[in-house]
């Protein structure tokens, strides 16, 4: 497996110990108030390693995601994993935040491009992609073990794990590869995928990235209704949930009345949809762990963790 | 190449304008003619309208190259008595026709003012006239010997040093509703077909902002 040579959160931890990983997703809103993150949090911190915090994830602005992993730590103890794009802040800006955001005891960040301004709810907004996904990685690196930013030394550098993101689904699938090769040379210490749902494509993929030697942890989307699984088909680009997947959550929909009995199926669905799918991965050795990122459904970590053991 | 312009709207020249009265027309003969926004023909039409919304023309002149100190000197020159009785100046050639006209008056005439009648869009690739593609920022660090002469910092909407990034599908690009090319899908088909792609996979380094981020000159003698 990767280098990890020394492990300052929970997450380089398990990185370190080879363990089987789990990871959430939180998407802090338009807001100051986070009482509601915080409470998802709580429910999902009994399963997961620890939990990505997103960076306004369209473009569209909400709370800042270092402010809001700290926040979350504090209030919950759950760990995060702070999501950084590089579209707001330059380099000089992004260095700084390494320091500010361990000094706020983040020891986690998954280092993201961005989806550009222009997406956005303020698309007149400079986009400035200063730095790109790979050479975040790289600046994090430098700071880290060398304890220098452009080789000037730091007084007490942060000691802070670095992430980046993997797209299995990429047509063409090779520019992607090759793109993770260069984040593999800056030095990610872990991969977390975008949501897959098409088996042979992501083993493929996988199979190819392996030979970089960064663990990672498999993007899945459990879809809590058919209204969320049919909206995630119809407005995310380049992710297709299957059609009998949507035609089985559509007759749940249609055939349970009782709302308990209706949850009840969709999770136990999930569950049946992704055991096999984690189980076949982890048989082939692709995987490092999982990383669920349905806001809004942490009742279905119990399940996950059932899928998780039983796949091991 | 081609400096690209566009025209301003009519109204927001007159509104540029509108505080003088006798106007001095200097429309350039080069890139401007070419996209329509200067030369003979567009300095007439200005003209006319103008003089319909009530201004007065002191002269109108198409000088082969405004953005050229040399040529504006000789040209500026010839005109210096409708110079005179101009109260302002009003260019229809792109940015450095402005600055180049500024320049030369300054000693001159530093109280005539010099208005612009487009907008300049970008330094321009020409399919046929009418059809004009950005394919270089002028950056002044050119990486086209590693990414198949195939500008990222141009073709990719982020300008980024490694991609494609997250926003492509299918090739195509978030920005824009997935209808141009993702320039380092493009990047990527052109090193593969150069047999190449070790270049690929390089990972390059930021742009170096610290010469670039700035107002640049050459001089060399």
């Amino acid at each position: 497996m990767a280098e990890v040579k020394k492990a300052y959160s929970r997450l380089g931890e398990a990185l370190a110990k080879d363990d089987f990983i789990l990871t959430g997703e939180l998407e802090p809103e338009k807001t100051t108030d986070l009482s509601h993150t915080i409470h998802e949090a709580k429910e999902m911190a009994p399963y997961v390693i620890a939990a990505n915090v997103t960076d306004s994830p369209l473009g569209i602005v909400t709370i800042n995601s270092m402010a809001a992993s700290h926040i979350i730590q504090r209030e919950t103890g759950l760990e995060c994993i702070w999501q950084l794009t590089v579209r707001d802040v330059n380099k000089l800006g992004i260095a700084g935040m390494m320091m500010g955001g361990h000094a706020l005891g983040l020891r986690n960040v998954l280092s993201l491009t961005g989806d550009h301004t222009a997406l956005g709810d303020m698309p007149e907004s400079k986009p400035v992609f200063d730095l790109d996904s790979a050479t975040l990685v790289k600046l994090v690196r430098e700071m880290v073990d060398k304890g220098s930013i452009n080789g000037h030394e730091i007084e007490n550098p942060p000691t802070i794990h670095v992430g980046a993101a993997a797209n299995p689904n990429a047509n063409p699938m090779e520019s992607e590869v090759l793109k993770i090769a260069r984040k593999a040379q800056a030095g990610a210490e872990f991969l977390q995928t975008q949501v897959v749902y098409d088996l042979d494509k992501t083993i493929e993929f996988l199979r190819e990235i392996k030979r970089y030697n960064v663990p990672v942890l498999l993007g899945i989307f459990p879809m809590k209704s058919y209204g969320i699984a049919k909206g995630f088909d119809t407005f995310v680009p380049g992710v297709s949930v299957p059609k009998d997947i949507l035609s089985q959550w559509k007759s749940i929909k249609n055939d349970f009345t009782d709302k308990k009995m209706q949850k009840e199926a969709y999770d136990q669905a999930n569950y049946e949809f992704f055991k096999p799918f984690i189980t076949e991965l982890r048989r082939k050795d692709l995987l490092a762990g999982v990383h669920c990122m349905a806001v809004h459904y942490p009742r279905i970590f119990p399940k996950l963790e059932e899928v998780i053991k039983s796949t091991n | 190449m081609t400096i690209i312009t566009t025209k301003k709207p009519f109204e927001e020249v007159i509104g540029a304008i509108k505080q003088t009265k006798k106007i001095a027309i200097i429309s350039c003969g080069s890139c401007a003619a070419m996209c329509q926004t200067g030369g003979t023909e567009e300095a007439k039409a200005m003209a006319e309208k103008l003089e319909m919304e009530g201004f007065e023309i002191t002269t109108v002149i198409v000088p082969e190259e405004v953005c050229d100190n040399r040529v504006m000197k000789k040209d500026l020159r010839k005109i210096e008595e409708d110079l005179q009785n101009t109260d302002a100046i009003l260019t229809l050639s792109c940015g450095l026709g402005v600055a180049s006209i500024t320049e030369v008056l300054s000693n001159k005439h530093p109280d005539i003012p010099v208005f612009i009648g487009t907008n300049t869009e970008f330094m321009g690739m020409t399919e046929r006239i009418g059809r004009f593609y950005m394919r270089c920022r002028g950056c002044g660090d050119c990486l086209l010997n590693e990414t198949g002469g195939i500008c990222p910092i141009t073709t990719c909407a982020k300008s980024l040093m490694n991609g494609p990034c997250g926003g492509m599908v299918d090739g195509k690009c978030e920005v824009g509703n997935y209808e141009k090319d993702c320039g380092w899908v493009l990047i990527y088909e052109r090193l593969k077909e150069l047999g190449r792609l070790d270049l690929f996979t390089k990972l390059r380094d930021p742009v170096d902002w610290s010469e670039s981020g700035h107002q640049r000159e050459v001089v060399w003698r």
